[in-house]
């Protein structure tokens, strides 16, 4: 109920961070530039690279929101200090709508299902047409830009009114929005995955795509919360506020994802492996053809063994710098992981890197984090108004 | 009371887990070795003062986990791809997804007796007898009661000095136990 | 560097479950001392009357189950109404659901342990002794519908004249060994938590007899410090295995139909949908018998109306949770373009089994909706009725799914239709009397609030807690 005072610098002066957008900027410009070569050499591969990177960053930004609704439904207290952080890294969500202008640019390359020709002479495709068609499929995009977009406004601007008010009756209302949001999200995020993903290959389909799209999204939103927390600390801000307490819950939620991506994912390959029907085992086939087996078993023991031994002990936890380095591993993995749902449609017979991959890849990244700082530096770094914030500058863990 | 008895040690009484965490740290910090503190429920802190080392459990488990997991893969390969291999639902012999659930459980199970028993072992339980009991309260440590117990064996133990001792940090019901 | 201080809060309007405090745990001002009396007294006490007549009616139950069983032996498994097509009846449905009755014991002690919710101290002892019983009960079925009992142990990989081992790629297999690790280290948990709380009636107990049973189950426990370390860390790590442990069980119960090509099985939400429908069942289980427990024994100031509420909570999300894959197994179904899927889902929703389906429905999906409002979550007619309804619609996801796909599929000539026998039911109405004989014993003999767990979160088990200025 007391007032309590933070000795730690909560907000960026304004424009100290300017310089640092700028370049961030400036890198995303040279790479849409690159990009654009990309698209001129080999059109096909720049869609499909354009793809993964898209993907990439706007599952984080989705898996964000997450967070945040999660925060608040579960009257959460230890990641108050970290929300607004998160509350950042979901806001850009309504400009990555632009990331999306080249896969639809680009659907006839990359989607089977939209060659008129081929859905004529083709049973299975014609019979999903209502459903997968380019008209309907980019009215669903939208639609699921268009919730992200309500969502993320209010909850940024209501998180923001409340370092004003200090009302506590605002959290008591985000809590109630967000329990019907978690359902737009938990569909949004599931379709989205059928509709980007699963639809490469048109005639496949898989029940727990939505959830696996989702374990893969939270787990690299918690790497890159991780990351920016660490990151503000090392840059002066929030020293005291963000303790290793927090930094060792972000390594826990690090560790169970990584663990929950693991049990579905071999849940959607042992099913469909043991089932052994043609309809299904196809996408696995692609999958353990060529170099691709590598890639495959290097997701097994990197998405999963590596983080899970690394993160299991408590030793691991209390170092922040160690999980620092996981947030980065599990970041790669993620990316990893959407290449291997991608690339395989493309490349059948093996791994084949591109420099468009690379390019693709740090432009939407540095778009990404030069609009999630730009704005992280616009309001306090923490929730003040937040009545939970006390309890979570008290935090302490006994296990 | 028998008197005859080897005297095991002084026990006092406190009336919170913060007067208890207290003494216990004071005890410790006058020079006193062989304490015990017990309280009905597990008091944070204590162990620093105390000067507990940390657990062994989780390395026992770690090696129940290995060998209920490892044990698990070799008895399903043993006896589906060496002993008696018959093919069944067009699987191969050695089906590795098809042993994973068995491996997971049996790690699990593994894991599970390791920690328990182990647990069990490190802290010398089952035990039929203990002479903090014969202390006439003893039996509140289940309840609401906290022990703090300095064992005769300690090179500072003395009968008198030590109950001086005790009740300065606040204690009461000090009392002398044997057996 | 500045300082920057937290602007004051100011309220606009009311505020109900105002964020800035927590509720408290443990009401009606008990001490220690309180607590350890308020569960004791439930023990110690003279029991109630209504004890000795649930407990005769559960005996009844149980001879109901004892004789059907024996018959059963007797004659063998065509005293149940499976048959071709459905060679998988009630048994396998009961198992199931039984099965994920216990799953929410294991939620509410190990997962909610790691994730520090305070609160599940209230629930937790007596949802672990729930889980226990309904693994129980559903080890019987299994246990009994392979017809030859006495060979029962061909399951195991042991030795035999045959030479033969059991096929380590058979789901049933690994049901096996899901199950029955899940009972054992459910036990072991239990237990464990149940050591410091033996002692406590140990030390309490007047009679000899009394002392001396529950002084050889206390171990010799005297909460020493040097042994809570060891204890709670044991604890932890059990907490820790036992969050994947009952993730896989029924991930593999539900690998049990999945792993065939059978329409309506075989998709691949069916593991995370099972655990998420067994969570959601086993809570609805725990609320009944706590809604009568609580009222009987007055633990009203240990198990709260925010345990309620918060339960009601976990119902609406896994209620959801289970909706989604409702929905996803429709949409896919359609999505696939396979025949076959596609009339197995539309011949559950208006084939001859529509009915069970839409019962189905409405239990698990529209029923927990009640609690969107919080009046209703705190409203116990409400949630007692809800959580019997759950119950009932759980039993019925289980037989919809494997009457629908079995009672129809590739060969039209082999269609039939499912119809249980006095006997499915009074082996399934059995296993009831075995539940509560155990469970009712549990309450009679055994703590059904963790003591020492619910000492250890209140806020004066703080070493550093300073006691409340009176004002």
């Amino acid at each position: 109920m007391s007032s309590m005072d933070i000795t730690d610098r909560i907000r960026v002066p304004a424009g100290a961070w300017g310089g640092k957008i700028s370049r961030l900027f400036m890198v995303a410009v040279v790479a849409l530039v690159l990009c654009a070569v990309g698209f001129v050499v080999d059109r096909e591969q720049f869609y499909f690279s354009w793809l993964t990177a898209m993907v990439f960053g706007v599952s984080i930004s989705v898996a964000s929101l997450f967070f945040v609704m999660l925060h608040h439904l579960t009257r959460a207290s230890w990641s108050t200090v970290i929300r607004r952080i998160a509350e950042a890294l979901m806001s850009p969500l309504p400009l990555l709508v632009l990331f999306f202008l080249p896969v639809i640019l680009g659907n006839h390359d990359l989607y089977h299902w939209t060659h008129h020709d081929a859905v004529e002479h083709d049973a299975i495709l014609k019979h999903k047409a209502p459903y997968l068609n380019v008209t309907f499929w980019v009215i669903r995009a939208a639609v699921y830009f268009l919730i992200w977009t309500l969502m993320t406004r209010y909850f940024y601007s209501n998180s923001v009114k409340q370092d004003q008010s200090a009302d506590p009756n605002t959290t008591v209302t985000m809590q109630r929005r967000s329990a019907p949001g978690m359902i737009l999200f938990a569909l949004t995020i599931t379709f989205m995955g059928f509709d980007w993903l699963m639809s490469l290959d048109p005639h496949w389909f898989s029940t727990i795509f939505g959830v696996y799209i989702f374990a893969g999204s939270a787990l690299a939103c918690f790497g890159t919360l991780t990351l920016a927390a660490l990151a503000l600390r090392r840059g002066g801000y929030l020293e005291t506020v963000i303790r290793d307490d927090h930094i060792r819950d972000l390594g826990r939620l690090m560790f169970a994802f990584s663990v929950f991506w693991a049990y579905i994912a071999f849940s959607q390959f042992f099913l469909i492996w043991y089932g052994n029907i043609p309809e299904e085992t196809l996408y696995y086939i692609h999958r353990f053809e060529g170099s691709w087996k590598y890639l495959t078993f290097g997701l097994a023991i990197g998405h999963f063994i590596v983080p899970f031994m690394i993160l299991m002990s408590q030793w691991s936890k209390r170092r922040p710098a160690l999980i620092g380095f996981m947030a980065v591993w599990v970041l790669v993995m993620h990316y990893l992981d959407l290449y291997w749902m991608v690339m395989p449609t493309h490349h059948k017979e093996g791994i084949h890197f591109s420099w468009i991959d690379l390019v693709c890849l740090v432009a939407v990244c540095t778009i990404l984090v030069a609009l999630f700082v730009r704005k992280l530096s616009q309001n306090p770094l923490v929730p003040v108004g937040d009545p939970r914030l006390p309890e979570s500058l008290r935090l302490h863990n006994d296990y | 009371m028998d008197k005859t008895e080897a005297l095991y040690g002084m026990v006092a009484e406190f009336d919170s887990p913060g007067a208890l965490l207290h003494a216990a740290e004071a005890t410790r910090n006058a020079g006193y070795e062989r304490v015990d503190a017990c309280s009905p429920f597990p008091i944070h802190g204590i162990d620093k003062a105390l000067k507990i080392p940390g657990s062994k459990v989780p390395w026992l488990v770690l090696g129940g986990a290995f060998t209920g997991g490892i044990g698990a893969l070799a008895l399903q390969w043993w006896t589906s791809a060496i002993d008696y291999p018959i093919k069944i639902a067009g699987k191969p012999y050695l089906s590795l997804p098809a042993f994973v659930p068995v491996i997971f459980e049996l790690t699990v199970l593994l894991s599970a007796f390791a920690a328990v028993f182990g647990m069990l072992a490190l802290n010398g339980l089952p035990r039929l007898y203990h002479p903090a009991f014969n202390h006439s309260r003893f039996h509140k440590v289940t309840d609401d009661g906290f022990f703090l117990i300095i064992e005769s064996e300690d090179p500072m133990f003395s009968r008198s000095t030590t109950r001086e001792f005790m009740a300065g940090l606040g204690g009461t019901h000090i009392e002398e136990v044997r057996g | 560097m500045s300082s920057v201080s937290l602007p004051e809060s100011k309220v606009t309007g009311e505020i109900v479950e105002d964020p800035r405090t927590r509720t408290t745990l443990v009401r009606g001002g008990l001490d220690f001392a309180g607590v350890t009396e308020t569960i004791c007294r439930s023990i110690e006490g003279k029991t109630p009357i209504g004890w000795y007549i649930a407990f005769g009616i559960s005996l009844l139950m149980l001879g109901v189950m004892v004789a059907s069983i024996g018959y059963l032996f007797w004659v063998g498994t065509g005293i149940w109404g499976l048959n071709m097509p459905v060679a998988w009846g009630w048994a396998i449905v009961n198992f199931v659901w039984w099965v994920g009755i216990g799953h929410a014991g294991t939620l509410i002690s190990a997962i909610l342990f790691l994730f520090r919710q305070k609160w599940r101290t209230g629930i937790n002892r007596f949802a672990e002794a729930m889980t226990i019983f309904a693994v129980i009960c559903a080890l019987v079925f299994p246990t009994i519908h392979v017809g030859r009992v006495w060979l029962i142990w061909f399951a195991l990989p042991i030795p035999n004249w045959e030479l033969i081992w059991p096929n380590f790629r058979s789901p049933l297999l690994w049901d096996v060994f899901a199950v029955s690790t899940y009972f054992t280290v459910s036990l072991l948990f239990w237990y464990t938590g149940l050591i410091p709380d033996l002692a406590t009636l140990r030390d309490r107990a007047k009679g000899k007899i009394a002392k001396l049973g529950y002084g050889i189950f206390a171990l010799g426990w005297r909460g020493s410090n040097r042994h809570w370390i060891n204890y709670e860390k044991a604890y932890l790590i059990l907490a820790g295995i036992s969050t994947p442990l009952v993730l896989s069980v029924h991930s593999i119960v539900s690998f049990d139909f999945a792993v065939s090509v059978v329409p309506g099985w075989h998709t691949t939400i069916f593991p995370p949908y099972f655990v998420a429908g067994a969570v959601f069942s086993g809570f609805a289980m725990v609320l009944t018998l706590a809604i009568i427990a609580r009222k009987i024994y007055k633990m009203e100031n240990l198990i709260t109306i925010d345990h309620f509420d918060n339960m009601n909570k976990i119902m609406l999300v896994t209620g959801m949770m289970v909706g989604y894959a409702y929905a996803m197994e429709f949409f896919i179904a359609w999505y696939s373009a396979s025949p076959y899927e596609g009339f197995i889902f539309l011949a559950r929703a208006k084939g001859q089994y529509a009915w069970a389906y839409w019962i189905m429905i409405t239990c698990n999906v529209l029923v927990p909706q009640v609690f969107w409002f919080r009046s209703l979550r705190r409203n116990i007619p409400v949630m007692f009725v809800a959580s019997i309804l759950i119950n009932v619609g759980m039993w019925f996801e289980r037989f919809v799914i494997v009457a629908t796909s079995l009672s129809q599929d590739y060969l039209p000539a082999n269609w039939g239709y499912f119809r249980p026998t006095l006997f499915d039911v009074s082996t399934y109405i059995g296993t009831m009397g075995l539940f509560f004989t155990f469970f009712l014993l549990f309450l009679r003999f055994l703590p059904m609030v963790a003591i020492a767990e619910v000492k250890g979160v209140m806020p004066e088990a703080d070493p550093h807690h300073k006691p409340a200025e009176v004002k």
